[in-house]
């Protein structure tokens, strides 16, 4: 098979630029739902590789409890460099695996916290919650869905930017935007090559959420002094970014969008732009990247299927 | 002990919390801990009531006075503000809680403030205008 069983691995590189373009020129519900499955898929095919060529290169080792016929030469050929590789791979999972239940059960750990701390208080769609600090987020799960809103960041807002607020927050739950969160982190986990989908998908789940708050309330405008406002308030939490990086956050590009005209909900740009063009090339190379990752996966499964005794 | 221990924690200790605040809001003035346990019909042992109310004192929550050999509890926030107090220990106990619970806005970068200062100024007088 050569070298291009590692294709997997590295494939996910080329998700980079669709994930940009997504981004910009596509309905944020489109994006998000897009962006989620591939990297989805490209996670999958990724760690599915590392556990094949882990399974090739250990197959020979003294006392590993794997079939004899793992370790027959035509199952090694098939991965080069495999008594390297293979040890390489059995960290490298191991370290796949330790990341991604760790990301699962904080994910959990914090949920469930959250909904402790609320106990005790009346079991409605919002809390609000008396704190000099202001936030906002939406808490899934539980009993049931709940926004959690302080005191402090309602009171810096009109009467219609709370309503934004609301409907941002609202639009999350409805739309279980934690789950295509949770996806992509766990997919960013598996392949550190797609950690810029996670990036971009968590941006365009705030896109999606602004939109249709800016459907529910009629006005874009309100929905973007809402987050604008509320980002000024909080500003206490900087984030930390590298002095190079210094190109516009999240917040300001989603109040930039929100002022600008509202994003067609069409599926794709044409291909007679240079925008079309490049949003196509960049969508077939990911589509043949994902073909490739799932080809050397099940290519591998096969042979491996075809040395065991049965 | 270890009964009450198993009991508290399928309760959850948030939800023991609201309780015994709740009864204590009820009461006229400071009361003491078995007043507490009474209100709350002897479900809780007299240990666990103490141990809750002196979290809550940790909290913030109630304040207590000495009367005689006991003390004297009385309520000093609501529901809505110990709720307040178990989430910021929440979300400061996660640093990168933005990863979990989608917030509703991210933190600034280096030059976001005067960029959103300037995308809102302009659209504030386009507003206007």
């Amino acid at each position: 098979m050569g070298v291009f069983v590692f294709l997997p691995l590295v494939l996910p590189l080329t998700a980079w630029p669709i994930a940009r373009l997504a981004e910009q020129h596509l309905h944020p519900r489109t994006a998000t739902r897009l962006l989620t499955a591939v990297a989805a898929v490209m996670a999958m095919c990724s760690t599915l590789c590392l556990g094949l060529v882990m399974v090739v290169g250990t197959a020979q080792l003294p006392g590993n409890p794997l079939p004899d016929g793992w370790s027959d030469p035509e199952v090694r050929a098939a991965v080069p460099f495999d008594e390297v590789v293979g040890k390489a791979a059995i960290p490298a999972l191991c370290a796949v695996v330790v990341a991604c239940g760790r990301t699962l059960w904080r994910h959990g750990r914090v949920r469930r916290q959250a909904h402790r701390a609320l106990a005790g208080l009346p079991a409605t769609g919002v809390a609000v919650l008396p704190d000099e600090v202001p936030y906002a987020y939406a808490l899934p799960g539980g009993r049931r869905d709940r926004v959690v809103v302080t005191t402090a960041l309602l009171d810096r807002l009109e009467p219609a930017e709370r309503r934004a607020l609301f409907a941002h927050e609202r639009a999350h739950l409805a739309a279980r935007h934690h789950r295509f969160l949770l996806s992509v982190q766990l997919a960013a986990r598996a392949n550190p090559f797609l950690r810029p989908l996670c990036t971009a998908v968590s941006y365009t789940a705030e896109r999606w959420a602004d939109e249709e708050a800016a459907r529910a309330v009629g006005s874009r405008r309100t929905v973007a002094s809402a987050i604008g406002k509320a980002a000024l308030v909080s500003r206490g939490t900087q984030v930390a970014t590298l002095a190079g990086f210094a190109a516009p956050g999240p917040v300001p590009r989603r109040v930039a969008a929100l002022l600008g005209p509202a994003p067609l909900v069409r599926r794709w740009p044409s291909l007679f732009t240079s925008v079309g063009l490049a949003a196509w090339c960049a969508a077939a190379g990911t589509a043949a990247s994902a073909m490739s990752s799932a080809n050397s996966a099940v290519t591998m499964v096969l042979i491996l299927r075809a040395a065991t005794p049965l | 002990m270890a009964d009450h221990r198993q009991r508290s924690g399928r309760r959850g200790q948030g939800e023991l919390e609201a309780l015994v605040l709740s009864a204590l809001q009820e009461a006229d003035g400071p009361a003491t801990a078995g007043w507490v346990q009474e209100r709350l019909g002897g479900d809780l042992a007299y240990t666990t009531v103490i141990t809750i109310l002196t979290r809550l004192l940790a909290k913030g929550a109630v304040t207590r006075e000495r009367a005689g050999r006991s003390f004297a509890w009385t309520s000093a926030s609501d529901q809505a503000g110990l709720a307040a107090h178990r989430m910021r220990k929440v979300l400061d106990g996660e640093s990168d809680r933005e990863a979990v619970l989608a917030s509703f806005v991210t933190g600034l970068g280096p030059d976001d403030e005067r960029l959103l200062r300037e995308l809102l100024g302009e659209s504030g007088s386009e507003g206007e205008a």
